[in-house]
């Protein structure tokens, strides 16, 4: 009964990982647009980074540069 | 039941990582075939095997993508500066839909081939992994540089690749 539930789970799972694959550089288009980003205001957050950096004395840890091509 | 979600967490990590493209071009390597129709109407479809005996300088870009957008205006000055010496610029773009590449290109004018490839096969084929990848594919069919990204001051590298292999040379 156990193996026949592992099986189960192993066949379903299976399935589900059809929609397991990661996203292509080319393909970063919707994750590149504005209503996609964090923030509303990427000038605001460049300010506030760097208040923040310049009171913690760190620096980074924030999302990368560069509008969701995954190049910089 | 935790058995259960921990065998599904394993397996989808598992998925992800064997998923994730394992092949790309590089430097030294013959660079794959491929044609392509124009992203412009009325444009004369692109094929790299009647490329053969020039330089050719392929792009990938989309108009989403902020470095393709600065670099392209610099290829553009590029292609004049040494198309008369056998070089050839391809910028492929990958944005899907078509429109978003067409409208970049009212406000900005290129004189080179553009291709589209809405679906992203040649990327997938040259196992692109970065926005924007640039391949710089000498006169014998071997790719001489593969550059990732776009910064200021990156054009100097570019040039100095294509002068090195343009047919004269």
């Amino acid at each position: 009964m156990n193996k026949l539930r592992l099986l189960l789970i192993l066949l379903t799972s299976l399935c589900l990982l059809s929609a397991c694959t990661p996203v292509r550089p080319w393909e970063r288009g919707y994750l590149a647009k504005e209503e996609m980003a964090w923030d509303r205001d990427s000038l605001e957050r460049v300010l506030n980074d760097h208040i923040f950096f310049s009171k913690e004395a760190s620096s980074g840890g924030n999302s990368a540069a560069g509008g969701g091509c995954g190049c910089n | 039941m935790s058995k259960m979600i921990r065998i599904q967490t394993i397996l989808a990590l598992v998925a992800s990582f064997a998923l994730a493209p394992v092949f790309a071009v590089e430097e030294g390597e013959a660079a794959p075939d491929f044609t392509l129709p124009a992203l412009q109407e009325g444009k004369a479809a692109f094929s790299l095997s009647a490329m053969q005996g020039k330089a050719v300088f392929v792009d990938f870009w989309a108009s989403w993508c902020a470095p393709c957008l600065m670099s392209l205006p610099l290829y553009n000055e590029m292609y004049h500066k040494y198309k008369d010496q056998g070089l050839e610029v391809v910028a492929i773009n990958v944005d899907n839909p078509i429109e978003d590449g067409l409208d970049f290109l009212l406000d900005t004018p290129l004189d080179f081939t553009i291709p589209a490839d809405p679906d992203g096969e040649i990327p997938e084929l040259y196992g692109v992994f970065g926005m924007p990848t640039s391949y710089l594919i000498a006169p014998d069919g071997t790719v001489s540089l593969v550059h990732v990204g776009y910064r200021n001051g990156d054009i100097e590298t570019i040039e100095e690749a294509v002068k090195s292999v343009l047919p004269g040379n």
